[in-house]
């Protein structure tokens, strides 16, 4: 043996002697003992092995603490809406992921210096599920982060488990049958291993549509060698040629047609697996039995007459009266905090801002978009007139600049003398929207240098800025006569303005040129320019007006809320309902405890009014 | 080479300082062996209510003769199976073959658990009205009966061989791991069902079964049983489920009743 060696066995050997006498005389920390669950593992499907393999089947929903809410979803659920371009390849949430059929790898990563614990990986083999469990405490995103599949998840080893925490969750199902698990559900796991048995416990809670934590569990079998095969490939296709695009299929909303089928089939009462959380206990089948047929019957439609439930996500709003940036993706940002969303680009020219928020914190907008941008704002764009898009439309306007103007046509031909504006406008940003922005400004008296200048008046306006193509593109009668998104195309970064939110129906402004039909359109236009990174996960990220960043998965659950309601509201139209009539009747009761108010600038009834009203009367040019 | 000794030496000696420390400091001396009960690595005692959220319809009703998905029968296994005959186990008196050991815990139920003695635990049922006991030590009894033999032991996390250094073993144990298992093995059982349909396990089976508690932050504690059924008569492989308890702060809906052969 080399002496160099031998004195490294040495040393390697007198530090054994002290840690390990150190470690004795301290003890563990903690929580510090690590369960090991590395490896390869596959799922033992000795329970619900039929609906994890084959697939469930309508309404069976036993075991599920769903509300209302989820129960009516699931029953409007029609599979079929799988063969939409957008859904094809959607991903599983956490919670089905680990439930799914496919092995799983697990494994370590850890800091190559310090040998601390940095993340455990988790990679599904059905839809190459990529998890990543920080182990290294770190906190959880905001409020306003994107969500995922996967979601966010922490860890850490309490006593014989690995316990973890994930937030920050898509929409999916509880079960593939269409029970909905929301955007707004969280999970607490616990891993323990026996043997070359893994065990998942996972305990969802979901506030949108359960009424209580669910509880399963989830076996996985250890297994000696690779097994290969960690690939799952999925690109959307045409399924079906020559649909409408504003087709989401769907059950009428109380008119579930098979509903009777799985209880009819197994001989169980029709109550049974409709009971949410009652289903799950001791007891059950004896109350089930005892239920009548006009009680079943009812829990297959909304309680009739009752008001609307209301939203039960969280805010995504900080409110703490701080402005709150969010980096998107190359130099795109998202500010968080006055309002609606603001969205800032930089680079070697000015910043281009998308909307100004409320205005009631333009300073702190400001002063966040320097710390990003050497330049001054150079053009401030708006997504809509809304109050909530143009209230820092002069202070933005005015702490901003225009260098591509002095000594321009438009420098000699229009500042002050020419449009009464701006008096100077090379020392102001320069404000652009669709024109009917500047109508509705207008309308409402607000102070000339709110007002954009560069105004246009059909498909879309492009500007070239920072290195990159930034488009405007105009939504006619969505939410308003005036709104645009604004794609950012080498960050592709899309801002939709109120169009897309994730906190709020959308808010269909009559009064402004807006329509249900237009809003579907426009949904679907910026599902047209959005693409996805893997399985409807990442890739296009879409800023809503309001809410957490978001991706093409989040604007295609919206739209379909959107088609599903006007499907619902246009049917009663035909069959002679009054608007009073098509409120009794809840038309929104699956999405209510996400999307619902009672009170506010923007209620339920609003949203429903808006449907019906421009479903009975098309709008016509702007006013 | 005398350099390098030198320090071994010092070492040693600073290792044993520490350890004789760690030692006069109340760990390492053996200590008499504590009750089954005083070792308790989770306190599972209480009462437990149970959480029907999977195989569902198999177990808050009783399935159709013949529907035994995802259980891994063998061939002799399936055609018991479709041999049930309910009115034909009431008669012979044999209602309760789907409340023994390997059926009795996926039943709609609420479990009180309890120290009998220091050395034994009590797990009973009010589905069936079934008491299940569990030894820390080895059990004389013949069995035979629904709950069988069943033989408790705590567990935690440990390795076969312990080794602070790739194998070399100096004398020193390995750190006490927090928390742990319930461990219970039961055998001698008399043959019944592991779903109320029929589906059978024999008299060889034998179960084994992890107890763990899990408290959710801020939220409830539950008990997770992982069982293992393994029994050459009627299944292909083992069988293995994962059942859920939710703690209760006392005995509500506790409702002894009779087993029910449908």
């Amino acid at each position: 043996m080399p002496f160099t060696m031998r004195k490294q066995v040495r040393l390697g050997l007198l530090l054994a002697f002290i840690g390990g006498a150190t470690a004795l005389a301290q003890g563990p920390p903690p929580g510090a003992f690590a369960i090991d669950i590395t490896g390869y593992w596959t799922p033992a499907l000795h329970e619900d092995g039929l609906e994890r393999g084959n697939g469930p089947e309508i309404a069976d929903y036993g075991g599920f603490a769903l509300n209302e809410a989820g129960r009516l979803f699931a029953l409007s659920y029609d599979p079929s809406r799988l063969t939409l371009r957008h859904h094809q390849c959607d991903g599983y949430v956490m919670p089905y992921q680990m439930r799914a059929v496919g092995n799983f790898r697990i494994w370590e990563d850890r800091d190559p210096h310090t040998q601390q614990l940095v993340a455990i990986h988790v990679w599904a083999q059905t839809t190459e599920g990529n998890r990543v469990i920080w182990m290294d405490g770190r906190p959880h995103p905001p409020a306003w982060a994107p969500h995922s599949f996967t979601g966010f998840s922490t860890g850490q080893f309490i006593g014989n488990a690995l316990v973890i925490r994930t937030t920050h969750l898509k929409q999916g199902w509880l079960r593939r049958n269409g029970s909905p698990e929301s955007d707004q559900a969280t999970v607490v796991e616990f891993f323990v291993r026996h043997g070359d048995h893994l065990i998942d416990t996972t305990v969802v809670t979901d506030p949108v549509y359960l009424t209580e934590p669910e509880v399963r569990s989830n076996d996985y079998v250890r297994q000696p060698a690779d097994p290969h095969a960690w690939l799952y490939a999925c690109d959307d296709g045409e399924e079906i040629t020559g649909r409408a695009p504003d087709v989401v299929p769907n059950y009428p909303l109380g008119n579930q047609p098979f509903a009777k089928e799985y209880s009819e089939r197994y001989k169980l009462p029709l109550i049974a697996s409709l009971a949410g959380a009652e289903s799950i206990y001791p007891g059950f089948a004896a109350k089930a039995g005892n239920a009548t047929e006009a009680e079943a019957v009812a829990k297959l439609q909304p309680v009739p007459n009752q008001r609307p439930e209301t939203s039960r996500a969280q805010d995504p709003e900080p409110h703490d009266g701080e402005i709150h940036v969010l980096p998107i993706r190359e130099q795109v940002y998202m500010l968080v905090g006055d309002g609606g969303n603001i969205v800032v680009q930089t680079g070697d020219q000015g910043a281009f801002v998308v909307d100004s928020g409320e205005g009631k914190l333009s300073d702190k907008v400001i002063a966040a978009i320097r710390q990003l941008s050497g330049k001054p704002i150079q053009f401030l764009a708006n997504t809509s007139a809304r109050a909530a898009h143009v209230g820092g439309n002069s202070k933005l306007g005015a702490a901003g600049s225009d260098p591509s103007l002095p000594g321009s046509f438009f420098d000699l031909q229009s500042p002050g003398r020419a449009t009464g504006l701006l008096a100077d406008p090379a020392h102001h940003a320069t404000l652009i929207a669709h024109n009917n922005v500047v109508v509705r400004l207008q309308a409402a008296k607000a102070p000339p240098d709110a007002m954009p200048a560069d105004t246009y008046l059909e498909e879309r306006r492009r500007k070239f800025h920072n290195g990159e193509l930034i488009e405007l593109f105009y939504e006619p009668n969505a939410v308003t006569d005036g709104d645009s998104i604004v794609h950012f195309r080498r960050a592709d970064v899309i801002a939709a303005g109120d169009i897309f939110n994730t906190t709020q129906y959308p808010f269909i402004d009559l009064q402004s040129g807006g329509t249900v039909q237009g809003e579907i359109r426009a949904l679907n236009d910026i599902l047209n320019q959005t693409g996805y990174e893997h399985d409807e996960n990442g890739g296009t990220s879409v800023v809503p007006g309001h809410g957490y960043l978001s991706d093409e998965h989040e604007v295609a659950e919206y739209r379909d809320m959107v088609v599903i309601v006007r499907d619902r509201v246009r049917a009663m139209i035909n069959a002679g309902a009054t608007l009073e009539q098509v409120q009794a009747a809840r038309v929104t009761a699956d999405y209510d405890t996400r999307y619902g108010a009672n009170d506010g600038a923007w209620t339920t009834g609003k949203f429903i009014e808006a449907v019906y009203r421009s479903l009975k009367q098309p709008a016509g040019k702007p006013k | 080479m005398p350099v390098v000794s030198n320090r071994v030496s010092a070492a040693l000696i600073l290792v044993f300082s520490i350890s004789g420390h760690a030692q006069r400091g109340g760990r390492g001396a053996p200590q008499p062996p504590a009750t089954p009960r005083a070792a308790a690595r989770i306190d599972i005692t209480g009462y437990w209510v149970s959480l029907v959220t999977e195989d569902w319809r198999y177990r808050q009703f009783t399935p159709p003769k013949g529907d035994y998905e995802s259980v891994p029968l063998n061939p002799a296994g399936r055609m018991a199976a479709d041999a049930w005959d309910p009115v034909k186990d009431e008669a012979a008196g044999e209602q309760c073959k789907a409340y023994g050991a390997a059926g009795l815990m996926r039943m709609p139920t609420r479990l009180h658990i309890t120290w009998q003695d220091d050395r034994t635990l009590k797990l009973e049922t009010d589905a069936g009205t079934q008491t299940r006991i569990f030894h820390f030590e080895s059990a004389q009894a013949a069995g035979g009966d629904w709950q069988g033999v069943s033989v408790a032991s705590w567990e935690y996390p440990r390795p076969p061989v312990y080794s602070s250094f790739g194998g070399l073993d100096f004398g020193f144990p390995p750190p006490p791991a927090p928390g742990g298992s319930l461990k219970v093995t039961t055998t001698k059982l008399r043959p019944g069902y592991l779903r109320k349909n029929g589906v059978p396990y024999g008299s060889g089976t034998v179960m084994t079964e992890y107890f763990d508690r899990f408290d959710v932050p801020g939220g409830e504690t539950l008990l997770l049983v992982t069982t293992e059924v393994v029994d050459s008569e009627y299944l292909a492989q083992p069988f293995w489920t994962s059942t859920h308890f939710r703690k209760q702060n006392d005995a509500s809906g506790w409702t002894p009743a009779p087993c029910l052969s449908r």
